[in-house]
């Protein structure tokens, strides 16, 4: 066994032993990836998976890194990039992933990319074209 | 600032670019010749061209140092770096089709699934999916 697999082994015996906490946490990550367009908050979230909302909050940031709202957003906008790219207006990309109003859709956008829905679409469409 | 670079090193430029591009996927972006037969050589991901490079880059064969740390890291099965994939076991199903040696079978540790290879250019590459 090399070095790197017995680090491995080792650091999973401690940060990863509570199997009940990662079935919650991937549970619920899988469940942002295939409701990501719908109204989701931390209460629908928590009501899924019968824990507290606060008690899920903390592990879903414990064992990923960010919370389920980041979680969320960064999901919602890898989402629309490939809406965008594959022609679909802004407006109809907004709501099609989930987000309630262009306006915060496009603030959003431009803080995560550097660009606006519509400055992207423009660059990846002439570049396909 | 923005991060658009990562450099990998290598031992052989032209094998390099074989392996990332012909059983990797990658894709050519910059080849620049650059003095004594070195280039100046990226990749981009298929999936995002406009995304982070790989520099290939020939520093063993020129740096001491280098050439140890990447040793030690082979020697220890650490990998050098990492790439994100959807699904780790259909990506080890593909590359283990083509010939590419793991020294870690696809493996489930906490929220990842990883599986570690061989590059054949001096380094360990490690593979993930988030679960």
């Amino acid at each position: 066994m090399t070095f790197y697999e017995k680090e491995i082994n080792r650091i999973s015996d401690i940060c990863y032993s509570n199997e009940k906490q990662l079935e919650t946490v991937i549970e619920t990550k899988n469940y942002i990836d295939n409701n990501f367009y719908n109204d989701l908050s931390l209460n629908v979230l928590s009501y899924t998976r019968f824990v507290s909302k606060y008690h899920l909050l903390r592990l879903f940031k414990k064992y990923y890194g960010l919370t389920p709202r980041q979680y969320l957003i960064d999901k919602r906008i890898e989402k629309s990039k490939e809406n965008l790219k594959k022609g679909m207006t802004v407006t109809e990309t907004c709501f099609a992933v989930g987000f309630e109003s262009v306006g915060s859709f496009s603030a959003l956008f431009k803080i995560k990319t550097g660009k606006s829905p519509a400055q992207f679409q423009k660059e990846q469409l002439s570049r396909s074209s | 600032m923005k991060v658009t670079l990562i450099s990998i090193p290598v031992r052989d430029q032209e094998k390099a670019l074989k392996f990332y591009t012909e059983k990797l996927g990658f894709i050519k972006k910059l080849d620049t010749p650059l003095d004594g037969g070195n280039r100046w050589l990226t990749l981009v991901s298929k999936e995002a061209q406009d995304g982070p490079q790989i520099l290939l880059e020939p520093a063993p064969n020129h740096f001491e140092p280098s050439k140890v740390y990447q040793d030690a890291l082979m020697e220890a099965g650490i990998p050098y770096t990492q790439f994100d994939v959807d699904d780790v076991d259909a990506e080890y199903e593909k590359l283990n089709k083509l010939g590419v040696e793991f020294s870690i079978k696809p493996t489930e540790m906490g929220t990842v699934k990883f599986a570690v290879f061989n590059d054949t250019c001096g380094n360990n590459i490690q593979i993930v999916e988030m679960l």
